[in-house]
Protein backbone atom coordinates (compact mmCIF):
# COMPACT_ATOMS: atom_id res chain seq x y z
CA UNK A 1 0.00 0.00 0.00
CA UNK A 2 2.67 2.54 1.12
CA UNK A 3 4.61 1.51 -1.66
CA UNK A 4 1.77 2.15 -3.95
CA UNK A 5 1.49 5.61 -2.72
CA UNK A 6 5.25 6.49 -2.96
CA UNK A 7 4.71 5.29 -6.43
CA UNK A 8 2.11 7.93 -6.81
CA UNK A 9 4.06 10.76 -6.18
CA UNK A 10 7.12 9.77 -8.33
CA UNK A 11 7.62 11.63 -10.98
CA UNK A 12 8.53 9.26 -13.76
CA UNK A 13 4.83 8.18 -15.03
CA UNK A 14 2.29 10.73 -15.84
CA UNK A 15 -0.46 10.48 -12.45
CA UNK A 16 3.20 11.12 -10.30
CA UNK A 17 3.50 14.50 -12.70
CA UNK A 18 0.08 15.38 -12.21
CA UNK A 19 0.11 15.26 -8.35
CA UNK A 20 3.55 16.71 -8.09
CA UNK A 21 2.08 19.88 -9.46
CA UNK A 22 -0.92 19.86 -7.72
CA UNK A 23 0.68 19.49 -4.62
CA UNK A 24 3.14 21.89 -5.21
CA UNK A 25 0.25 24.24 -6.86
CA UNK A 26 -1.42 23.39 -3.17
CA UNK A 27 1.51 23.91 -1.08
CA UNK A 28 2.08 27.64 -2.80
CA UNK A 29 -1.28 28.71 -2.42
CA UNK A 30 -1.56 27.75 1.29
CA UNK A 31 2.02 29.78 1.58
CA UNK A 32 0.15 32.91 0.76
CA UNK A 33 -3.59 32.41 1.22
CA UNK A 34 -4.01 30.33 4.36
CA UNK A 35 -4.82 32.95 6.47
CA UNK A 36 -7.32 34.25 4.11
CA UNK A 37 -8.74 30.64 3.43
CA UNK A 38 -8.72 30.40 7.50
CA UNK A 39 -11.20 33.56 7.23
CA UNK A 40 -13.22 32.77 5.15
CA UNK A 41 -13.63 29.41 6.86
CA UNK A 42 -14.72 30.87 10.15
CA UNK A 43 -16.90 33.81 8.60
CA UNK A 44 -18.82 30.64 6.86
CA UNK A 45 -19.31 29.42 10.16
CA UNK A 46 -20.76 32.72 11.54
CA UNK A 47 -22.74 33.86 8.81
CA UNK A 48 -24.76 30.05 9.59
CA UNK A 49 -24.90 31.29 13.19
CA UNK A 50 -26.18 34.67 12.30
CA UNK A 51 -28.57 33.42 9.51
CA UNK A 52 -29.86 31.08 12.76
CA UNK A 53 -30.11 34.16 14.98
CA UNK A 54 -32.07 36.03 12.39
CA UNK A 55 -34.69 33.50 12.07
CA UNK A 56 -35.04 33.22 15.75
CA UNK A 57 -35.43 36.88 16.08
CA UNK A 58 -37.65 36.79 13.13
CA UNK A 59 -39.81 34.48 14.78
CA UNK A 60 -39.64 35.84 18.15
CA UNK A 61 -41.14 39.13 16.96
CA UNK A 62 -43.53 37.53 15.23
CA UNK A 63 -44.66 35.44 18.66
CA UNK A 64 -44.56 38.82 20.41
CA UNK A 65 -46.64 40.47 17.88
CA UNK A 66 -48.74 37.64 17.45
CA UNK A 67 -49.27 37.10 20.99
CA UNK A 68 -50.08 41.36 22.03
CA UNK A 69 -52.82 41.02 19.10
CA UNK A 70 -54.44 37.98 21.03
CA UNK A 71 -54.10 38.56 24.56
CA UNK A 72 -53.86 42.43 24.45
CA UNK A 73 -56.33 43.30 21.73
CA UNK A 74 -55.31 46.71 20.94
CA UNK A 75 -56.95 48.98 18.44
CA UNK A 76 -54.19 49.73 15.57
CA UNK A 77 -51.69 47.46 14.62
CA UNK A 78 -48.86 46.74 17.20
CA UNK A 79 -46.23 45.88 15.11
CA UNK A 80 -44.57 49.51 14.27
CA UNK A 81 -44.80 50.49 17.93
CA UNK A 82 -42.97 46.52 19.01
CA UNK A 83 -40.54 47.18 16.27
CA UNK A 84 -39.93 50.55 18.19
CA UNK A 85 -39.36 49.06 21.91
CA UNK A 86 -37.06 46.50 19.64
CA UNK A 87 -34.44 49.40 19.35
CA UNK A 88 -34.84 50.49 22.90
CA UNK A 89 -31.58 51.16 24.88
CA UNK A 90 -30.36 51.94 28.41
CA UNK A 91 -26.93 53.96 29.05
CA UNK A 92 -25.43 52.88 32.41
CA UNK A 93 -24.18 55.77 34.56
CA UNK A 94 -20.11 57.01 34.34
CA UNK A 95 -18.30 54.44 36.18
CA UNK A 96 -14.78 57.04 36.82
CA UNK A 97 -16.12 58.37 39.91
CA UNK A 98 -18.15 54.81 41.47
CA UNK A 99 -19.27 57.12 44.50
CA UNK A 100 -23.24 56.78 44.29
CA UNK A 101 -23.35 54.67 41.40
CA UNK A 102 -25.54 52.28 42.39
CA UNK A 103 -28.57 54.77 42.92
CA UNK A 104 -27.77 56.39 39.81
CA UNK A 105 -27.60 53.09 38.15
CA UNK A 106 -31.70 52.00 40.10
CA UNK A 107 -32.87 55.43 38.73
CA UNK A 108 -31.86 54.21 34.94
CA UNK A 109 -33.34 51.37 35.42
CA UNK A 110 -36.85 52.33 37.25
CA UNK A 111 -36.69 54.88 33.86
CA UNK A 112 -36.15 51.90 31.50
CA UNK A 113 -38.85 49.73 33.11
CA UNK A 114 -41.26 52.37 33.35
CA UNK A 115 -41.07 53.38 30.04
CA UNK A 116 -41.04 49.76 29.01
CA UNK A 117 -44.10 48.89 30.81
CA UNK A 118 -45.80 51.78 29.45
CA UNK A 119 -45.37 51.46 25.68
CA UNK A 120 -46.18 47.87 26.20
CA UNK A 121 -49.21 48.83 28.34
CA UNK A 122 -50.48 51.27 25.57
CA UNK A 123 -50.60 48.36 23.00
CA UNK A 124 -52.01 45.71 25.22
CA UNK A 125 -55.82 47.60 26.78
CA UNK A 126 -57.76 43.98 27.47
CA UNK A 127 -54.74 42.28 28.67
CA UNK A 128 -54.95 41.30 32.34
CA UNK A 129 -52.06 42.56 34.73
CA UNK A 130 -50.29 39.34 35.20
CA UNK A 131 -50.64 38.56 31.48
CA UNK A 132 -48.95 41.84 30.62
CA UNK A 133 -46.42 41.03 32.94
CA UNK A 134 -45.67 38.24 30.49
CA UNK A 135 -46.07 39.90 27.21
CA UNK A 136 -43.62 42.67 28.74
CA UNK A 137 -41.25 40.16 28.98
CA UNK A 138 -41.53 38.27 25.50
CA UNK A 139 -41.14 41.89 24.20
CA UNK A 140 -37.64 42.15 26.26
CA UNK A 141 -36.89 38.91 24.74
CA UNK A 142 -37.34 39.49 21.08
CA UNK A 143 -35.52 42.79 22.41
CA UNK A 144 -32.60 40.69 23.49
CA UNK A 145 -32.28 38.44 20.15
CA UNK A 146 -32.75 41.39 18.24
CA UNK A 147 -29.40 43.06 20.08
CA UNK A 148 -27.64 39.73 19.75
CA UNK A 149 -28.42 39.46 16.24
CA UNK A 150 -27.02 43.35 15.66
CA UNK A 151 -23.74 42.68 16.95
CA UNK A 152 -22.67 39.10 15.42
CA UNK A 153 -23.68 41.32 12.46
CA UNK A 154 -21.57 44.18 13.03
CA UNK A 155 -18.45 41.83 13.75
CA UNK A 156 -19.13 39.55 10.80
CA UNK A 157 -19.90 42.61 8.38
CA UNK A 158 -16.59 44.47 9.63
CA UNK A 159 -14.91 40.90 9.59
CA UNK A 160 -16.21 40.47 5.76
CA UNK A 161 -15.04 44.25 5.04
CA UNK A 162 -11.45 44.15 6.14
CA UNK A 163 -11.00 40.62 5.98
CA UNK A 164 -9.11 40.86 9.22
CA UNK A 165 -8.55 37.35 10.75
CA UNK A 166 -8.09 39.14 14.40
CA UNK A 167 -11.78 40.51 13.81
CA UNK A 168 -13.26 37.71 12.34
CA UNK A 169 -11.64 35.74 15.43
CA UNK A 170 -13.00 38.07 17.58
CA UNK A 171 -16.40 36.96 17.22
CA UNK A 172 -15.88 33.24 16.33
CA UNK A 173 -14.00 32.01 19.51
CA UNK A 174 -17.03 33.47 21.52
CA UNK A 175 -19.48 31.71 19.24
CA UNK A 176 -20.52 28.62 20.55
CA UNK A 177 -21.36 30.47 24.34
CA UNK A 178 -23.52 33.06 22.00
CA UNK A 179 -25.49 30.46 20.37
CA UNK A 180 -25.91 28.58 24.21
CA UNK A 181 -27.63 32.00 25.16
CA UNK A 182 -29.17 32.55 22.25
CA UNK A 183 -31.04 29.23 22.36
CA UNK A 184 -31.71 29.81 25.88
CA UNK A 185 -33.61 33.00 24.89
CA UNK A 186 -35.42 31.23 22.06
CA UNK A 187 -36.58 28.76 24.46
CA UNK A 188 -37.95 31.68 27.08
CA UNK A 189 -40.49 32.75 24.04
CA UNK A 190 -42.61 29.23 24.95
CA UNK A 191 -42.52 30.19 28.38
CA UNK A 192 -43.40 33.63 28.71
CA UNK A 193 -46.10 33.37 26.11
CA UNK A 194 -47.96 30.51 27.90
CA UNK A 195 -46.94 31.96 31.48
CA UNK A 196 -45.17 28.53 32.16
CA UNK A 197 -42.69 28.77 35.45
CA UNK A 198 -38.57 28.63 34.37
CA UNK A 199 -35.64 27.67 35.49
CA UNK A 200 -35.41 30.85 37.43
CA UNK A 201 -38.88 30.47 39.16
CA UNK A 202 -37.35 27.95 41.72
CA UNK A 203 -36.82 30.35 44.28
CA UNK A 204 -40.39 31.83 43.93
CA UNK A 205 -42.02 28.27 44.35
CA UNK A 206 -39.77 27.70 46.83
CA UNK A 207 -41.12 30.80 48.77
CA UNK A 208 -44.30 30.03 47.79
CA UNK A 209 -44.92 26.14 49.37
CA UNK A 210 -44.00 27.88 52.45
CA UNK A 211 -46.45 31.18 52.06
CA UNK A 212 -49.43 29.04 50.27
CA UNK A 213 -52.40 29.31 52.67
CA UNK A 214 -51.22 32.30 54.83
CA UNK A 215 -52.51 35.83 54.46
CA UNK A 216 -50.36 37.41 52.04
CA UNK A 217 -49.17 41.16 52.16
CA UNK A 218 -47.34 43.92 49.80
CA UNK A 219 -43.97 45.00 51.20
CA UNK A 220 -42.49 46.61 48.27
CA UNK A 221 -42.97 47.22 44.44
CA UNK A 222 -44.44 43.83 43.08
CA UNK A 223 -43.14 42.18 46.04
CA UNK A 224 -45.61 40.01 48.42
CA UNK A 225 -45.25 38.44 52.16
CA UNK A 226 -46.63 36.03 54.03
CA UNK A 227 -46.01 35.49 58.14
CA UNK A 228 -45.51 31.98 58.70
CA UNK A 229 -44.93 29.78 61.66
CA UNK A 230 -42.61 27.23 62.25
CA UNK A 231 -41.19 25.16 65.03
CA UNK A 232 -42.03 28.20 67.02
CA UNK A 233 -40.16 30.86 64.96
CA UNK A 234 -41.93 32.81 62.64
CA UNK A 235 -40.87 32.99 58.62
CA UNK A 236 -41.48 36.19 57.23
CA UNK A 237 -41.58 34.69 53.89
CA UNK A 238 -41.08 36.69 50.74
CA UNK A 239 -41.14 36.75 46.45
CA UNK A 240 -42.17 38.61 43.75
CA UNK A 241 -46.10 38.78 43.11
CA UNK A 242 -47.01 36.34 40.98
CA UNK A 243 -48.18 34.60 38.51
CA UNK A 244 -46.78 37.16 36.00
CA UNK A 245 -43.56 37.31 34.87
CA UNK A 246 -41.66 39.84 37.61
CA UNK A 247 -38.50 39.46 39.57
CA UNK A 248 -39.88 42.06 41.91
CA UNK A 249 -37.66 44.18 44.19
CA UNK A 250 -36.47 41.75 46.91
CA UNK A 251 -33.88 44.49 47.88
CA UNK A 252 -36.53 46.69 49.01
CA UNK A 253 -38.76 43.93 50.15
CA UNK A 254 -35.82 42.79 52.91
CA UNK A 255 -35.14 46.65 53.64
CA UNK A 256 -38.70 47.42 54.65
CA UNK A 257 -39.51 44.14 56.09
CA UNK A 258 -35.99 44.61 58.32
CA UNK A 259 -36.94 48.08 58.81
CA UNK A 260 -40.25 46.92 60.60
CA UNK A 261 -38.70 44.42 62.71
CA UNK A 262 -35.16 45.58 62.93
CA UNK A 263 -33.29 43.34 65.17
CA UNK A 264 -35.59 40.57 66.03
CA UNK A 265 -34.81 39.42 62.87
CA UNK A 266 -32.13 36.39 63.36
CA UNK A 267 -31.16 35.53 60.02
CA UNK A 268 -31.88 35.96 56.31
CA UNK A 269 -31.85 33.15 53.85
CA UNK A 270 -32.19 33.81 50.34
CA UNK A 271 -33.16 31.06 47.66
CA UNK A 272 -31.94 31.30 44.51
CA UNK A 273 -31.03 29.81 40.91
CA UNK A 274 -27.20 29.57 40.11
CA UNK A 275 -25.48 28.90 37.43
CA UNK A 276 -24.06 25.08 37.34
CA UNK A 277 -20.27 24.14 36.48
CA UNK A 278 -20.07 20.96 33.93
CA UNK A 279 -19.95 18.20 35.56
CA UNK A 280 -22.54 19.54 38.58
CA UNK A 281 -26.38 17.61 38.05
CA UNK A 282 -29.53 19.91 37.45
CA UNK A 283 -30.84 20.60 40.74
CA UNK A 284 -27.99 19.97 42.85
CA UNK A 285 -29.27 22.32 45.70
CA UNK A 286 -26.03 23.72 47.62
CA UNK A 287 -25.78 26.20 50.99
CA UNK A 288 -23.83 28.85 51.74
CA UNK A 289 -23.53 32.55 53.08
CA UNK A 290 -24.10 35.87 51.67
CA UNK A 291 -27.25 37.15 49.17
CA UNK A 292 -28.04 34.78 46.44
CA UNK A 293 -29.47 37.33 43.90
CA UNK A 294 -27.97 38.12 40.63
CA UNK A 295 -28.72 40.74 38.05
CA UNK A 296 -26.86 43.83 37.32
CA UNK A 297 -26.10 43.92 41.92
CA UNK A 298 -28.66 47.14 42.37
CA UNK A 299 -30.75 44.71 44.75
CA UNK A 300 -28.28 42.50 45.68
CA UNK A 301 -26.47 45.64 47.18
CA UNK A 302 -29.95 46.83 49.00
CA UNK A 303 -29.89 43.33 50.64
CA UNK A 304 -26.34 43.62 51.75
CA UNK A 305 -26.29 47.26 53.20
CA UNK A 306 -29.50 46.49 55.28
CA UNK A 307 -28.31 42.91 56.50
CA UNK A 308 -25.43 44.92 57.08
CA UNK A 309 -27.30 47.88 59.10
CA UNK A 310 -28.69 45.55 61.38
CA UNK A 311 -25.86 43.24 61.81
CA UNK A 312 -27.96 40.05 60.56
CA UNK A 313 -26.24 37.37 59.16
CA UNK A 314 -27.02 35.99 55.39
CA UNK A 315 -27.45 32.68 54.72
CA UNK A 316 -27.86 31.16 51.06
CA UNK A 317 -29.81 28.18 49.34
CA UNK A 318 -28.83 27.77 45.20
CA UNK A 319 -30.28 25.57 43.04
CA UNK A 320 -27.77 24.85 40.56
CA UNK A 321 -28.72 24.98 37.12
CA UNK A 322 -27.49 24.91 33.64
CA UNK A 323 -27.62 28.05 31.29
CA UNK A 324 -29.95 26.71 29.19
CA UNK A 325 -32.82 25.70 32.02
CA UNK A 326 -32.92 29.53 33.31
CA UNK A 327 -35.20 31.32 31.26
CA UNK A 328 -36.88 27.95 29.67
CA UNK A 329 -40.09 26.01 30.55
CA UNK A 330 -39.18 24.44 34.00
CA UNK A 331 -37.91 20.86 33.77
CA UNK A 332 -38.74 17.97 36.29
CA UNK A 333 -35.21 17.53 38.10
CA UNK A 334 -36.01 21.70 39.07
CA UNK A 335 -39.52 21.30 40.18
CA UNK A 336 -37.87 18.38 42.61
CA UNK A 337 -35.05 20.50 43.57
CA UNK A 338 -37.47 22.67 45.03
CA UNK A 339 -38.20 20.03 48.06
CA UNK A 340 -34.01 19.59 48.67
CA UNK A 341 -34.05 23.30 48.95
CA UNK A 342 -37.07 23.74 50.74
CA UNK A 343 -35.85 21.34 53.62
CA UNK A 344 -32.37 22.90 53.07
CA UNK A 345 -34.34 26.26 54.24
CA UNK A 346 -35.82 24.89 57.44
CA UNK A 347 -32.81 22.89 58.33
CA UNK A 348 -31.23 26.30 58.34
CA UNK A 349 -34.05 27.69 59.91
CA UNK A 350 -33.50 25.38 62.75
CA UNK A 351 -29.70 25.56 62.93
CA UNK A 352 -29.91 29.12 62.91
CA UNK A 353 -32.41 30.52 64.96
CA UNK A 354 -34.84 29.29 68.38
CA UNK A 355 -38.14 29.13 68.97
CA UNK A 356 -39.59 32.98 68.93
CA UNK A 357 -36.99 34.35 66.68
CA UNK A 358 -37.60 36.24 63.54
CA UNK A 359 -36.42 34.31 60.39
CA UNK A 360 -36.83 36.28 56.48
CA UNK A 361 -36.98 34.00 53.57
CA UNK A 362 -36.48 35.41 49.95
CA UNK A 363 -37.57 33.52 46.95
CA UNK A 364 -35.52 35.30 44.57
CA UNK A 365 -36.14 35.17 40.62
CA UNK A 366 -38.84 35.25 38.26
CA UNK A 367 -42.43 34.59 39.74
CA UNK A 368 -44.02 33.52 36.06
CA UNK A 369 -46.38 30.99 36.67
CA UNK A 370 -45.71 30.87 40.17
CA UNK A 371 -48.78 32.77 42.36
CA UNK A 372 -48.53 32.83 46.12
CA UNK B 1 -29.55 51.20 6.36
CA UNK B 2 -30.83 47.78 7.95
CA UNK B 3 -32.30 46.29 4.36
CA UNK B 4 -28.83 46.59 2.95
CA UNK B 5 -26.98 45.43 5.47
CA UNK B 6 -29.22 41.91 5.38
CA UNK B 7 -28.86 41.78 2.00
CA UNK B 8 -25.33 41.88 2.09
CA UNK B 9 -25.00 38.88 4.49
CA UNK B 10 -27.65 37.13 2.61
CA UNK B 11 -25.32 37.74 -1.09
CA UNK B 12 -22.45 36.81 0.77
CA UNK B 13 -24.31 33.70 1.43
CA UNK B 14 -25.30 32.95 -1.90
CA UNK B 15 -21.62 34.12 -2.95
CA UNK B 16 -20.28 31.05 -0.65
CA UNK B 17 -22.69 28.00 -1.99
CA UNK B 18 -21.83 28.89 -5.49
CA UNK B 19 -18.03 28.25 -4.73
CA UNK B 20 -18.77 25.41 -2.54
CA UNK B 21 -21.05 23.60 -6.04
CA UNK B 22 -18.85 24.95 -8.11
CA UNK B 23 -15.79 22.52 -6.05
CA UNK B 24 -18.34 19.73 -5.67
CA UNK B 25 -18.80 19.88 -9.41
CA UNK B 26 -15.00 20.06 -10.08
CA UNK B 27 -13.96 17.50 -7.76
CA UNK B 28 -16.82 15.03 -9.39
CA UNK B 29 -15.67 15.57 -13.06
CA UNK B 30 -12.00 14.54 -11.89
CA UNK B 31 -13.27 11.77 -9.67
CA UNK B 32 -15.44 10.22 -12.43
CA UNK B 33 -12.16 10.73 -15.09
CA UNK B 34 -9.89 9.18 -12.84
CA UNK B 35 -12.51 6.29 -12.16
CA UNK B 36 -12.68 6.12 -16.02
CA UNK B 37 -8.98 6.23 -16.87
CA UNK B 38 -8.62 3.29 -13.76
CA UNK B 39 -11.31 0.72 -15.78
CA UNK B 40 -9.48 1.45 -18.86
CA UNK B 41 -6.13 0.68 -16.89
CA UNK B 42 -7.78 -2.26 -15.58
CA UNK B 43 -8.84 -3.43 -18.95
CA UNK B 44 -5.24 -3.48 -20.41
CA UNK B 45 -3.54 -5.08 -17.02
CA UNK B 46 -1.97 -2.65 -15.99
CA UNK B 47 -3.13 -3.21 -12.66
CA UNK B 48 -0.77 -0.88 -10.73
CA UNK B 49 -2.05 2.58 -12.66
CA UNK B 50 -5.66 0.81 -12.39
CA UNK B 51 -5.19 0.35 -8.36
CA UNK B 52 -3.62 4.23 -8.44
CA UNK B 53 -6.40 5.81 -10.26
CA UNK B 54 -9.51 4.20 -8.46
CA UNK B 55 -8.06 5.43 -5.35
CA UNK B 56 -7.85 8.60 -6.01
CA UNK B 57 -11.37 8.74 -7.98
CA UNK B 58 -12.81 6.82 -4.78
CA UNK B 59 -11.05 9.43 -2.87
CA UNK B 60 -13.21 12.44 -4.77
CA UNK B 61 -16.19 10.62 -4.39
CA UNK B 62 -15.64 10.49 -0.37
CA UNK B 63 -14.83 14.01 -0.35
CA UNK B 64 -17.62 14.90 -2.17
CA UNK B 65 -20.07 12.70 0.27
CA UNK B 66 -18.26 14.36 3.25
CA UNK B 67 -19.21 17.72 2.21
CA UNK B 68 -22.94 16.46 1.46
CA UNK B 69 -22.92 15.13 5.04
CA UNK B 70 -21.50 18.53 6.54
CA UNK B 71 -23.81 20.37 5.04
CA UNK B 72 -26.47 18.48 5.93
CA UNK B 73 -25.46 17.80 9.83
CA UNK B 74 -25.13 22.06 9.94
CA UNK B 75 -28.87 22.45 8.06
CA UNK B 76 -30.26 19.76 10.14
CA UNK B 77 -29.86 21.40 13.27
CA UNK B 78 -30.60 25.32 12.58
CA UNK B 79 -33.62 27.24 12.76
CA UNK B 80 -36.07 25.92 14.85
CA UNK B 81 -37.95 27.26 18.17
CA UNK B 82 -38.19 25.17 20.63
CA UNK B 83 -41.52 23.82 21.85
CA UNK B 84 -41.40 21.77 24.76
CA UNK B 85 -44.33 19.63 25.94
CA UNK B 86 -45.13 20.86 29.38
CA UNK B 87 -47.11 18.99 32.14
CA UNK B 88 -49.78 20.20 34.47
CA UNK B 89 -50.53 17.97 37.96
CA UNK B 90 -53.99 18.82 39.86
CA UNK B 91 -54.48 17.41 43.33
CA UNK B 92 -57.43 18.00 44.93
CA UNK B 93 -57.08 18.83 48.87
CA UNK B 94 -60.26 16.68 50.02
CA UNK B 95 -59.80 13.84 48.30
CA UNK B 96 -56.54 13.52 47.22
CA UNK B 97 -57.20 12.87 43.71
CA UNK B 98 -54.59 13.12 41.11
CA UNK B 99 -54.57 14.40 38.01
CA UNK B 100 -51.80 15.14 35.40
CA UNK B 101 -53.26 16.51 31.87
CA UNK B 102 -50.89 19.16 29.00
CA UNK B 103 -50.42 22.31 30.55
CA UNK B 104 -53.09 24.97 29.57
CA UNK B 105 -52.63 28.72 28.95
CA UNK B 106 -53.61 30.07 32.57
CA UNK B 107 -52.52 27.77 34.25
CA UNK B 108 -49.92 28.62 37.26
CA UNK B 109 -48.65 26.59 40.66
CA UNK B 110 -51.10 27.21 43.72
CA UNK B 111 -54.25 27.90 41.43
CA UNK B 112 -57.82 26.85 42.34
CA UNK B 113 -60.21 26.97 40.43
CA UNK B 114 -61.05 23.49 38.77
CA UNK B 115 -63.74 21.74 39.85
CA UNK B 116 -62.24 17.95 41.15
CA UNK B 117 -64.31 15.72 39.05
CA UNK B 118 -64.79 12.72 42.55
CA UNK B 119 -65.97 15.48 45.22
CA UNK B 120 -67.18 18.69 45.24
CA UNK B 121 -63.61 20.48 46.03
CA UNK B 122 -61.72 21.98 44.19
CA UNK B 123 -58.24 21.13 42.58
CA UNK B 124 -55.23 22.78 43.61
CA UNK B 125 -52.24 22.47 40.74
CA UNK B 126 -49.42 21.66 42.68
CA UNK B 127 -47.06 20.92 39.57
CA UNK B 128 -45.84 22.52 36.25
CA UNK B 129 -42.77 21.30 34.45
CA UNK B 130 -41.51 19.89 31.01
CA UNK B 131 -42.75 16.15 30.13
CA UNK B 132 -39.65 14.14 30.77
CA UNK B 133 -38.18 13.27 27.55
CA UNK B 134 -38.01 9.06 26.99
CA UNK B 135 -34.36 8.15 25.56
CA UNK B 136 -33.99 6.92 22.51
CA UNK B 137 -33.15 3.57 22.22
Amino acid sequence: MIHLIGQLLQQDNEIGMLLQTLFSVAFLVYLFYAQRIQSMTMLRQIEYTLRKIKRLKDESRVEAINSIKEIGKPERDPTPQVDRILEHFPIWPVNMDPAGIVGKTEKIILTYERVHESEVKSITPEAEEHDRRNLETLVGISQGLNQYYKVIRHFYLLGKKTMNIYVIMQIHMILPFIVKEIEALSAAVQAFKDGVPIGDSVGPIVAAKLMNGNEIRDVAKEMVAADVSYEGRTLIVTKAKGPGSSVGKPGDAISNILDEYKDKVKIIITVDAAGKLEGEAVGEVAEGVGAAIGGIGVEKWKIEEAANKYNIPLHAVAIKQGQEHVIAPLVEPLFEATEKALASVKALVLEYSEEGDIVVVAGIGNTVGVAQ
Amino acid sequence: MKRMSDATATAAGANMNWVAVAAIVLVGALAMFSIYKGFEAFGNENMEEAFMYLVIGASGFVAIGYSFFRARSVSKESLEMKKTDVITTLECPQCNLKRVRSFQRGDYLFKSDEPCTRCEGNMLITRIHTRKEEKKS
